[in-house]
């Protein structure tokens, strides 16, 4: 039987963060959200009406008539897209696009309802578990994938039977908070995110901030194209969250926490709330109420203001900072905000120690991150590098280099943040390294640690087209810089714009410019990477394209 | 030169900083934008109203601060002692050129009425100021105006929208309606009421909030429209509202003899700019045709006719003479119109006070 608008909102109401999985209840129910639906929800929980109407249209998979979610939405990523988008999306009666959902090593992903299939044909569409990184290649071992390959490991019972949870129970019965975050502070993690704050001190400073009750949120909402690290984790290891919220918790005092899961996760949120219904059953949970919140499909929610915005119920816009979340977060109460991977290196480090971790990284880079390598490679997959690993061996002998025949033209980094590494880079010297020094003095930066790669039958001017459209559907609109210019670029990149090099060069140069220099956030200021580093290293590929355009 | 020196106990005269070489006290809590404003530096915005919460939209603010390797939004960013801030560096001055023309861009060319609203010529203003041309940067149009909206008050040319969001937060923060907000985002976003109906529709009280706070004039005082093709210049006169109690300055826009609109005045004491419905749209019976010109008294057949003032006067005096002969000094109650000018309302106060030594006066706007 269909529960009622009052019955879903008063299930609702009284609990934290109500907002979302309300309105995905009747979203659920539906298949869209209704005018009557949207105004029970403002009078349920005092909302004006007008901005739920505003904030519901900012999320993509809010369908807003019928068929709405029952729809199939075919990924149109930049992996993707050469790979069966396009066949798909003819012969799926009512599919439309949805940007990058996380699948980039495997067929293409179709997200219908709740159901996730794969495959490049209509015909050849079915479920499949997301792929386990692949066999590790390296020799200078592990912290998050480590384990993760072992029998039964996404269960309570499998989890334990190699040491999980014993580092929250150590940290529970033996350690003080502050011996806590020194060990992690000790270890140089950092946020895996792509930030690359330093854990230990963004917890000292929720630790010491007052006031209360205090938030762990962790951030997997993982929107970035050619990113899906943080889906194999929880697919496969979900308990390894679990435990690192629950020891961030005891670090900070915490006594609550979030997890935001994208919406193209449908099944990651079943596994994500097993496990947390099975480790609250045996009280490891104890003292911490954990619940997964999940998100409607917007690329900016994985800016932290913007996601605690979008937690909250209001417009996901990003917060000016200061105040930072540390002090000022979901609700205006300390919070940390912790990126899946990050919080899962918490429980190893805490069991084989500070130094173990730091000596993971090769020179005097602390630590792993794994790296999500996808695009025209022989074995794409989820990779945890030595933080330093020169970026050709990763590619050429642990991801077997490109297909026979095939050069590599060019890698994204930090997903498409990051821009790109062009031949000059590929092949020269100093070899590029996978560290955040070595990309930033090279215009790029490591970012979440999504990699794709494009071979030498790739048009790079198309690619950055793709790219850019990309940032301007997902550009939230706050901020001028970031609203009009990643619009402006975009259609500079499919034709528009002046005609001479030199005028559409300056255009393109000082859109950029103003980007990188004055946007709200990260989405705005990385943007122009992607034209930047196409400049840079495709002038060639450039002027045919302007040239291409007037004859 | 330190330009304030009111701070006096120890800790407040260390709340200094340097701005474009001039070291200038600021109190806790102030932003780089009020410090700028106090220095009569012109910082450029278009997203900023005093009135409220500081947002960071549009960026034009930027300034640099040494040691920060980006320029920070001087609007949100909070004053502190020691910094050193440049607010007219050669780079933020390019990067508000480059800002403007991306923002000049995105609308259709247009000239804006002055009578669309206060602060309508904003984004005029500052093209001039930096000389954007329009030429460059050129792309798709945003916002779609919603002619179809055809309330009296509130015209939506949402084509010069340049979604700063100052009619969503006034009607939000100063206003307490919550009638506007933001469909969609990106390049796609378009200010709306709710479900995207019509304003009348919606929460909206047509305090006309939004419509002086745009700095495009993409909402725009159609009343005030009415007159755009008058050729005489706007004229501007200080007033007090007369609908009711609260007394809120407004300025009377006239051109020629005619009264063509009324904005609410931003340094009014009262009420700080916001005014409401009425103050704001109601003053068509001003210069109502239906105003009488003479003088009228019912004659034996019920009709009003015209009459002289001394035989109107006569038959008043000898109405209020009888009632006051018949009821007593109490017989009798006066209730001013908010409509009526202040030297009327004067008038029939001093009237019921002095002829029936009674306080039987009120008025309807006491409200």
């Amino acid at each position: 039987m269909k529960h009622s608008n009052d019955e879903l909102i008063a299930r609702w109401r009284g609990e934290p963060a109500p907002l979302l999985p309300l309105l995905h209840a009747l979203h659920d129910r539906d298949g869209y959200l209704s005018d009557d639906a949207l105004r029970a929800v403002a009078k349920g929980l005092r909302l004006p009406i007008a901005d739920l109407f505003g904030t519901v249209t900012f999320y993509h998979h809010f369908s807003r008539q019928p068929p709405g979610k029952a729809a199939p939405r075919v990924c149109d990523g930049p992996v993707c897209k050469h790979r069966g988008t396009q066949a798909l999306l003819q012969g799926l009666p009512g599919a439309t696009v949805m940007p990058c959902a996380g699948r980039c090593d495997g067929p293409v992903p179709v997200l219908q309802g709740d159901l996730v299939r794969v495959g490049s044909t209509p015909d050849g569409l079915a479920e499949e578990p997301s792929p386990l990184p692949p066999p590790y290649p390296g020799d200078r071992g592990e912290c998050v994938f480590a384990e993760i390959r072992t029998h039964d490991r996404a269960t309570l019972a499998g989890y334990r039977s190699t040491g999980g949870y014993r580092a929250l129970t150590a940290a529970r019965d033996t350690m003080t908070p502050n011996e806590i975050i020194d060990v992690i502070t000790a270890s140089g993690l950092a946020g895996r995110g792509g930030a690359g704050f330093p854990t230990g001190r963004k917890w000292k400073a929720v630790a010491q901030a007052p006031g209360g009750p205090k938030t762990i949120v962790c951030n997997a909402d993982e929107g970035e194209p050619g990113c899906f690290k943080d889906r194999a984790l929880m697919d496969h290891d979900p308990h390894a969250l679990v435990e690192g919220m629950a020891i961030a918790a005891l670090a900070t005092g915490a006594t609550r926490g979030f997890i935001y899961l994208r919406y193209e996760y449908p099944q990651t949120l079943v596994i994500l709330e097993d496990a947390i219904a099975e480790a609250q059953r045996v009280g490891l949970l104890d003292g911490f109420d954990l619940y997964v919140r999940r998100g409607a499909g917007a690329y900016v929610c994985g800016e932290e203001t913007s996601l605690l915005n979008s937690l909250e119920g209001k417009h996901p816009f990003p917060r000016n900072r200061p105040p930072y979340p540390v002090t000022h977060g979901f609700e205006d109460r300390p919070t940390v905000v912790n990126n899946v991977e990050t919080l899962c290196a918490v429980a190893p480090i805490l069991r084989h120690g500070a130094a173990w971790y730091r000596d993971l990284g090769l020179g005097d880079h602390a630590g792993t991150k794994v790296i999500s390598l996808s695009g025209d490679v022989q074995r794409p997959g989820n990779y945890e590098v030595p933080i330093g690993l020169p970026l050709r061996t990763l590619l050429h002998e642990w991801a077997g280099g490109p297909a026979p025949g095939r050069t590599i033209q060019a890698v994204t980094m930090a997903g498409l943040s990051g821009g790109l590494l062009g031949p000059d880079a590929l092949q020269g010297t100093p070899a590029v390294t996978l560290d955040e020094p070595c990309l930033r003095a090279r215009g790029a930066f490591l970012g979440a640690g999504g990699i794709m790669v494009f071979d030498d039958t790739r048009h790079m001017v198309e690619l950055a087209h793709e790219a850019m459209e990309f940032f301007a559907h997902e550009s939230c609109g706050k901020c001028f810089p970031c609203r009009i210019g990643t619009q402006r670029l975009t259609e500079r990149l499919s034709g528009g714009g002046p005609v001479t090099l030199d005028a559409w060069t300056a255009e393109v140069t000082d859109i950029g410019d103003a980007m990188k220099a004055t946007s709200a956030c990260g989405l705005g200021t990385a943007a122009p990477l992607i034209t930047d580093s196409l400049l840079r290293y495709f002038p060639d590929q450039v002027a045919r394209h302007l040239a291409g355009r007037k004859a | 030169m330190t330009t304030h020196t009111t701070a006096s106990t120890p800790e407040a005269r260390e709340l200094v900083l340097t701005m474009d070489g001039q070291e200038v006290s600021f109190s806790v809590g102030e932003t780089l934008y009020q410090v700028s404003q106090r220095l009569r530096t012109e910082v450029p915005t278009l997203c900023y109203d005093d009135r409220l919460d500081p947002f960071g939209g549009c960026r034009l603010c930027v300034v640099e601060v040494e040691g920060q390797r980006n320029p920070v939004a001087s609007c949100t960013t909070q004053a502190l002692p020691g910094m050193v801030v440049h607010t007219r560096s050669e780079r933020v001055e390019r990067h508000r050129k480059t800002l403007l023309e991306l923002v000049v861009s995105e609308n259709p060319e247009a000239r804006i009425d002055p009578l669309r609203g206060h602060a309508s010529q904003e984004l005029h203003h500052l093209r001039e100021r930096y000389g954007v041309t329009g030429e460059r940067m050129q792309g798709r149009k945003s916002g779609h105006s919603r002619p179809d909206d055809d309330n009296p008050f509130i015209a939506r040319d949402y084509d010069q929208c340049i979604s700063c969001y100052r009619c969503v937060r006034v009607c939000a923060e100063r206003e307490g309606d919550y009638a506007i907000s933001v469909k969609g985002r990106g390049f796609a976003t378009q200010i709306t009421v709710e479900f995207d109906g019509h304003l009348r529709d919606s929460a909206c009280t047509f305090c006309g909030q939004c419509v002086q706070t745009c700095p495009t004039g993409a909402l725009a005082d159609r009343k005030a429209l009415r007159a755009e093709a008058r050729p005489e210049p706007i004229v501007a006169t200080r007033s007090i509202c007369p609908y009711c109690g609260v007394g809120c300055s407004v300025d009377l826009l006239s051109k020629g003899d005619r009264l063509v609109g009324i904005r609410p005045a931003m340094d009014g004491p009262a009420n700080l700019g916001a005014l409401c419905v009425k103050g704001q749209f109601a003053f068509d019976w001003v210069q109502s045709e239906d105003r009488l010109t003479t003088p009228l008294v019912r004659g034996k057949d019920g009709q009003l006719h015209p009459a002289t003032w001394d035989e109107a006067l006569d038959r008043a005096a000898a109405g209020f003479a009888k009632a006051r002969d018949e009821h007593g000094q109490h017989g009798t109650y006066a209730i001013a119109s908010g409509r009526a000018p202040h030297e009327s309302a004067y008038a029939i106060q001093k009237f019921i006070r002095v002829s029936y030594g009674s306080n039987y006066i009120d008025n309807c706007s006491r409200a």
